[in-house]
């Protein structure tokens, strides 16, 4: 690693313990106590997972336009992060509800999109791993990360809809609505950390696909078998012919 | 009947109607043709030969422009290989290739008309192809219900039915009865009398033999002249 | 060459394509005499594990035939007698079908084959849970756009795990998180006019999600050909 690559980690280092000491030195909340404090690492999770579906879907327009294997990997790389941390803000949310409201999950617009989200990448995570052609693979996933991310907005409206038309909208968000602002100088550190977090993963993901290509292209430089010279002429005198 | 009277074209020497540079193709990141040249003429059938896996059908598929190779250049009826010129060629190629191209709930006949409804050719021009291939009396058989030597007529007839410009032949004989053999013949010479042109992979070689105008054999990902008509080694 | 009676247009060989799916489908019955049962099977399993108080199942029926077509269409359009192999695509590519073509002709069959699972299925979830059906001729949009949506969905996703081992459970993965508007909005039309809301508007939801999807299988399809 060059002095210059090890300037990101560095970075997303420090700002995670600025992040963390700036979420332990906020305030607490005057209905929840210290339960709010949650919010510094689940709000940042879910910011992140939005965004790497985001540089999903414009790395995969980015494939379909120019077909570079750089955009594929980083398509891939983003949807796998995207999923890790919305698992994490799920999970984060889901401890952080059960004591605030009494229940592990509740039918708000933006968990009911998230775990959809979740699923959807989910899809295009499986749907990678079933296909062995790396073109094949990269054109497959590209037309679903396009097509699935412009279903999303749609997905959200109508999750939206489905609980303002029926029933007013439940405040489920801690706090008040005009937070303080030291625990907005915090959330606003910790959603920099996070990101930065997300970038040194990106990037190192990304590498390591890069790295596999690597090997599969010196392997084929070295030569590889051809498909023909697995197969041999019979070998009959065994069998007694 | 089958309409005799398919436009003959006296081929040209100069009729290029396939002309592969260095074609290498990978199936899944294994090589599987590493250099082919080969060229093909109007009015000429040349036949494939080579060891099982050694990369005979998918040489055909290239040829049919639809697999496009990972190197090498190459052009087919005037089409660059991998470009989306190939779309406006495609309809011009007939492949005929080891499993059957025919849908198991259809029966022969909705098959063929099926095709011949996509391509725009005549509904009687099909009820021809299948009376020429002996499937009339089959014709309203589902193609799961018929024996793989009646599916080969069924696309011999296809071929009929639709005289492509460069016709490709997948073990053209396999299946065939001794009296349908000549049907691989009849659909061939009129694709070569109509101006086109053929290659077909056969392991039998005494039937090749009697098929082919030369022989270019498969060996190491490369293809190599093996020989001319009537001097096909067997 | 032979003479061409006239090359046909995209729209007539999507016709074409579909046409023969259903003709496929006539023979097979995978669609409406396997799926189909297996759908009303779930309707009627539902009430053995919720219970079955006939109230409650009169308020959660039309919830529930909503939810057994989504999932149950899926598996329509994932129908395995109409699998295009490698040697049918090959086939469909010279004869000149484009991609987006294969895709609108495999969107039109799916269309009607899932009118034809809500069309049987429909008295089967009325005789079992008596849903209060005031409003109900707000259904046929609602039906059609749930059909033309999932058609196109579905015929994405088959086009996506084309191929693949696990076509039939990657498929519906791939499908039914997006399905969530044509869901919502179709549960959402009966109860809407029920108790005398608007229920256009999720019409229109439903219309923007399957414009949005058809849209988006339009730009993409000529992504999917394998070679140029």
């Amino acid at each position: 690693m060059t002095p210059s690559d090890a300037r990101l980690p560095i970075l997303a280092g420090v700002a995670v313990i600025a992040g963390q000491a700036a979420a332990l030195f906020a305030p607490p909340d005057q209905v929840q106590g210290e339960l709010v404090r949650l919010m510094y690492v689940h709000v940042p999770a879910a910011w992140v997972a939005y965004l790497s579906f985001a540089i999903t879907l414009g790395a995969s327009g980015s494939w379909l336009w120019r077909r570079g294997p750089g955009a594929d990997r980083v398509a891939a790389a983003s949807a796998e992060l995207g999923v890790f941390f919305t698992g994490l803000a799920i999970t984060l949310g889901s401890i952080w509800g059960k004591p605030t409201w009494g229940v592990w999950w509740t039918w708000d617009p933006r968990l009911v999109t998230t775990a959809l989200m979740f699923f959807v990448y989910l899809g295009y995570l499986a749907l990678r791993r079933a296909i062995v052609d790396p073109v094949a693979r990269a054109r497959r996933c590209a037309v679903f990360g396009v097509a699935a991310f412009a279903q999303v907005p749609v997905v959200h409206m109508s999750v939206l809809w489905w609980r303002t038309l029926h029933q007013p909208p439940t405040i489920l968000r801690p706090g008040d609505p005009t937070i303080d602002h030291a625990m907005l100088a915090a959330l606003l550190i910790n959603l920099v950390a996070f990101t930065l977090v997300f970038a040194v993963l990106l990037r190192a993901r990304v590498r390591l696909a890069a790295a596999e290509d690597a090997l599969e292209a010196a392997a084929d430089a070295r030569g590889r078998e051809l498909a023909g010279d697995a197969v041999s002429a019979p070998k009959l005198a065994g069998f007694g012919v | 009947m089958l309409r005799p009277s398919v436009p003959t074209h006296t081929p040209q020497p100069s009729d290029e109607i396939a002309r592969l540079d260095g074609i290498a193709v990978d199936i899944e990141r294994t090589p599987v043709l590493r250099g082919v040249d080969l060229a093909v003429r109007a009015g000429e059938v040349v036949g494939l030969v080579g060891a099982n896996g050694s990369g005979k059908s998918t040489l055909l598929r290239v040829l049919a422009t639809l697999l496009a190779p990972a190197g090498g250049t190459g052009h087919v009826l005037g089409a660059a290989l991998g470009t989306s010129a190939c779309a406006a060629v495609r309809p011009r190629i007939a492949l005929v290739g080891h499993s059957p191209a025919l849908y198991p709930y259809l029966t022969l006949a909705e098959n063929l008309h099926f095709v011949a409804r996509l391509f725009g050719v005549t509904g009687s021009d099909v009820d021809d192809a299948l009376e020429a291939v002996g499937l009339s009396g089959a014709a309203g058989r589902r193609a799961d219900h018929c024996s793989q030597g009646m599916r080969r007529r069924a696309e011999l007839a296809r071929v009929l039915a639709v005289t492509p410009s460069l016709l490709l032949l997948d073990e053209p004989h396999a299946g065939l009865d001794a009296d349908s053999r000549g049907l691989v013949d009849l659909v061939t010479d009129r694709v070569r009398r109509s101006g086109g042109a053929c290659v077909a992979v056969s392991h039998e070689r005494d039937r090749l033999h009697c098929l082919v105008d030369r022989v270019v054999e498969i060996v190491d990902g490369h293809a190599r002249p093996l020989g001319v008509g009537g001097k096909v080694p067997a | 060459m032979t003479t061409l009676a006239g090359a046909p247009t995209p729209l007539r060989q999507c016709v074409e394509l579909a046409g023969k799916d259903l003709r496929a489908e006539a023979r097979a019955g995978e669609a409406l005499l396997v799926t189909v049962p297996f759908g009303a099977i779930g309707l009627l399993l539902v009430p053995l594990a919720v219970g079955t108080d006939t109230p409650l199942l009169r308020e959660i029926g039309p919830g529930l035939y909503w939810v057994v077509v989504l999932l149950f269409g899926v598996l329509v359009t994932l129908r395995a007698s109409t699998v295009d192999g490698p040697a049918q695509l090959d086939l469909l590519r010279l004869c000149g079908v484009g991609p987006g073509t294969r895709l609108a002709g495999r969107a039109l069959a799916n269309t009607v084959l899932l009118l034809g699972v809500q069309a049987l299925l429909g008295p089967v979830a009325v005789v079992l849970y008596d849903p209060d059906l005031s409003g109900w001729p707000w259904l046929a949009p609602a039906a059609l756009l749930v059909a033309g949506g999932l058609g196109v969905l579905g015929a994405l996703a088959d086009a996506l795990a084309q191929g693949l081992a696990g076509r039939t459970t990657l498929g519906p993965l791939l499908v039914a998180p997006l399905a969530v508007p044509l869901l919502l909005g179709a549960t959402q039309v009966l109860t809407a006019a029920r108790y005398d809301r608007t229920a256009w508007p999720w019409l229109a939801l439903m219309l923007t999600a399957d414009l949005l999807t058809a849209l988006a299988a339009a730009l993409c399809a000529a992504h999917l050909e394998e070679a140029r």
